[in-house]
């Protein structure tokens, strides 16, 4: 059944259940009758209870990665193109005029080193061809990130590490349903299993994180972006992107994506990411 | 023509109203990896908190008119 379909049998449902109600409690009135009226009370109750939660709008899975797959297979083709080799580093707001602004700088080569942020401030408005030592772009998830924002009602740039592990798993899961688990771990030690709770661990201090998704809504495009080879492990897909995009602005430091890896069945995706204190 | 039920009923259904909305809630809940259904889950998780608070005020009123009572 289509969404809009889904919609329109819940309100006529809840309508129906309205009317009946109301009719019961009218007959209650009319013939006295206390059975009559909790049935009629009953039917208004559960008809509003289903008219007030009726789905928002939504989008199916297939429909979100259809559309977000060949923006990324453009972005892959063209940096295969243009032979940009080094390693995408996440900038954080110090290093481009706007604070609300995530971009990524990806080197010519793995030798290029990463510009100071006046210098990368600078090449925000040039074109990439007058800049051929490294190209700035905007990561695909950029906007996800600021919805990620937008929901936990904060800026992630006046938060800190601490801040996301407690937040996001719950952000991820409850408020945005993207995933049905998500782990964050600090240092160098490997998630934990799923069926243990993750040690609560301090954020100071660490500049390796690892991420375990769960079961996202993402599978299909993740999926795909393992066969991109100047995507995986480097810009990553929407989600690992997202989460790259919220690192780098929330301890202030460039971020880079180190490892990404899907399990076989697709149903886990871990990530590994790296902070630098200074230029790279 | 009298209205059949009385205040205590209304706190009767309440109850069972309640009851079920907030074991659906939690059943329901994307914290069990239940991410996939229909509904808006933030919407019946304020219902089921309302419909309980409107119980547990029907109890209070219950005891009050307990404790002042003759």
């Amino acid at each position: 059944m289509s969404d809009r379909a889904y919609r329109v049998r819940v309100g006529t449902s809840a309508i129906l259940l309205l009317l009946l109600g109301a009719l019961a409690t009218i007959l209650s009135v009319i013939y006295t009758s206390s059975v009559t009226a909790f049935i009629g009370l009953g039917m208004i109750f559960w008809g509003a209870i289903l008219a007030y939660i009726r789905p928002d709008q939504s989008v199916s899975a297939s429909l979100l990665n259809a559309t977000a797959n060949p923006a990324l297979s453009t972005l892959n083709q063209t940096l295969n193109e243009l032979d940009y080799n080094g390693k995408p580093v996440y900038l954080p707001p110090k290093y481009l005029n706007s604070p609300d602004e995530t971009k990524i700088y990806i080197p010519k080569s793995k030798d290029t080193p990463l510009p100071t942020p006046e210098q990368i401030q600078n090449l925000e408005s040039q074109t990439p061809s007058r800049n051929p030592e490294g190209l700035l772009l905007t990561p695909p998830g950029a906007e996800l990130a600021r919805l990620f924002e937008k929901t936990l009602g904060t800026n992630f740039t006046r938060t800190d590490l601490d801040y996301l592990m407690k937040n996001m798993p719950r952000l991820m899961v409850e408020s945005l349903e993207i995933a049905t688990n998500l782990e964050i771990v600090l240092g160098t030690a490997k998630p934990p299993e799923p069926a243990k709770d993750p040690a609560p661990q301090e954020g100071e201090g660490h500049d390796k994180i690892r991420v375990r998704i769960t079961d996202s809504i993402y599978e299909e495009t993740s999926r795909e972006t393992d066969q991109m080879t100047r995507i995986h492990g480097s810009i990553g897909c929407p989600l690992t992107s997202a989460i790259a995009c919220a690192i780098a602005r929330s301890t202030g430091r460039p971020t880079i994506i180190t490892d990404e890896k899907t399990s076989d069945d697709g149903k886990t995706k871990e990530a590994e990411y790296q902070t630098y204190a200074e230029a790279i | 023509m009298n209205y059949p039920l009385g205040f205590w009923d209304i706190s009767l259904l309440l109850a069972v109203c309640a009851l079920v909305l907030l074991v659906t809630s939690e059943l329901l809940s994307p914290h069990y990896g239940r991410t996939r259904i229909k509904i808006n889950k933030n919407r019946l998780k304020n219902a089921a908190l309302t419909v309980s608070i409107l119980f547990l005020a029907t109890v209070a009123l219950r005891i009050v008119s307990i404790l002042i009572g003759p």
